[in-house]
């Protein structure tokens, strides 16, 4: 079995440093948490190619999404959920908009397929109430469930998670979680997730396979709950 | 090394034709993404489009009115008045045509745009980048350029168009209005400018319109995403969308003038 995602020898925080390896199986849900300083935080951008990293390799489905021509690589990126630290959710648009934008730019469907399958997504967030408001007008948590909800958009089975629950509810957070995990199989998860940030609430990490700390020599240590 | 006045000349070509060429690349790139654009992703551009044109052409018709009906006005009233006196009042159809339709419109247009549009362009798009709305795109799959400026670009050209029209309407109307109360009669007034009006200052609104609306949408866009993450970028990347369009527009103009 290939790994969906594998991270092989990055100089995640420098050259002087432990360089930073690790693969994720199929079905896993694996947290790397680390201060800022551990580089953890650009573990989604390099997995998604949004910046080359300056060694090593990142390798998503055996593929090196930086090393692909644009079109390809946008193409590429749609089979991976990502949801950024931050939300990235256009403030223009509004939350139902937002989840609709990845489906109306990387898809064929017709405007009412889209419509239809954004309403099923909405209530999968439990967003009814808000979903015509703007990130503005709605709460931090309203909108990383749009946030979510766009990132599974396409319903991939990779999905790269970037600070998912900072000022989040433990319940809140748990909610969350089941829904990226999008469901369980014998194996576990639905998808394979990986989640990046500096902490996670006990309730999630109890519900990963996997949580490993980045030390800021670079090592990588297995977390016990 | 040296760093005499023909290196620093040298150099600041380079920084200048490197920048060109990567406005060029930005186009370029940005005509590929539009090809690629499938049918829903068509009709949102289509819809942010219009809100572009709203903000760049509706709501800068007050303004276009006014600089064109002043100037036009001014311009006519003091040509009435001192070409009647030595007997060329015919030459006010050439002064309109040549001064105010060919070259001062689409100026004075290109400027005004710029200010209002321009400047929102590039703020508004610098801040997509730093808040990481023009990085989460790339990460879903979209490219920026297809979402974030393609309806500017599209708004940038019509609303240049649309606004060069409504400048020579109201910069003809007010001049009528000038000459009349001159003392020059209605019908002298339309027939020397009539007379100097011809097909090639239709073409060249059109000309004019494409090539000012592709600076003013390109230009601000490029600057504006090309901001990282600090917000301090913001303001710098404003300023020089500022700057470069509005060099851009006087050297296209000069252009235009010079291409006959």
């Amino acid at each position: 079995m290939t790994a969906p995602l594998a991270f092989e020898d990055l100089p995640l925080a420098g050259r002087s440093r432990a360089p930073f390896s690790l693969a994720l199986a199929d079905h896993q849900t694996v947290a790397v948490l680390g201060d800022e300083e551990s580089g953890v935080d650009r573990l989604g951008g390099y997995a998604l190619g949004l910046e080359s990293p300056p060694g090593g390799r990142v390798r998503v489905f055996e593929t090196s999404i930086a090393d692909l021509p644009l079109p390809e690589r946008l193409a590429f990126r749609r089979r991976v959920g990502y949801l950024p630290a931050g939300d990235g959710l256009l403030q223009n648009l509004s939350l139902r908009d937002n989840i609709a934008l990845p489906l109306r730019f990387g898809s064929d469907a017709s405007t009412r397929e889209i419509d239809g399958r954004v309403a099923v997504m909405v209530v999968a967030v439990r967003l009814e109430s808000a979903a015509d408001r703007r990130p503005a007008q709605a709460n931090e948590e309203e909108c990383r469930r749009a946030a979510l909800a766009r990132a599974v958009a396409f319903d991939p089975m990779l999905l790269v998670l970037e600070q998912p629950f900072d000022g989040l509810t433990a319940r809140a957070s748990a909610e969350l979680l089941e829904v990226a995990r999008g469901g369980e199989t014998a194996d576990g998860a639905r998808r394979t997730i990986l989640i990046t940030g500096q902490e996670l609430p006990t309730v999630v990490q109890r519900r990963c396979d996997r949580v490993y700390r980045l030390t800021r020599a670079g090592t990588l240590e297995l977390e016990t709950v | 090394m040296s760093s005499g006045p023909l290196t620093r000349i040298g150099s600041w070509a380079a920084r200048w034709l490197s920048q060109l060429g990567a406005l060029a690349r930005f186009s370029f790139g940005g005509a590929r993404a539009a090809a690629l654009l499938p049918r829903a992703g068509r009709a949102v551009v289509f819809r942010v489009t219009l809100n572009q044109i709203r903000f760049t052409a509706v709501h800068a018709m007050g303004l276009v009115v006014l600089l064109s009906g002043i100037l036009s006005f001014l311009v006519i009233s003091q040509a009435v008045r001192e070409l009647g006196q030595i007997g060329a009042t015919g030459l006010i159809g050439t002064l309109m045509v040549i001064a105010i339709v060919r070259e001062l419109g689409p100026l004075i247009t290109a400027l005004a745009i710029v200010g209002r549009s321009g400047t929102a362009i590039a703020a508004e798009l610098a801040t997509n980048a730093v808040m990481g709305e023009a990085r989460a795109l790339e990460g879903m799959g979209i490219d920026p350029r297809q979402y974030l400026v393609l309806p500017r670009f599209i708004g940038a050209v019509a609303s240049v168009f649309s606004l060069l029209v409504l400048f020579d309407v109201v910069a003809i109307t007010a001049g009528f209005a000038a000459a009349r109360l001159n003392g020059m009669t209605g019908t002298r007034y339309a027939e020397i400018v009539l007379q100097s009006l011809s097909a090639h200052d239709v073409w060249l609104t059109v000309g004019k319109a494409l090539a000012f609306g592709l600076i003013l949408g390109i230009v601000p866009s490029y600057f504006g995403l090309s901001v990282r993450r600090a917000a301090t970028e913001v303001p710098i990347a404003v300023s020089r969308a500022t700057v470069s369009s509005i060099v851009g527009v006087f050297l296209c103009s000069a252009l235009f003038v010079l291409l006959g």
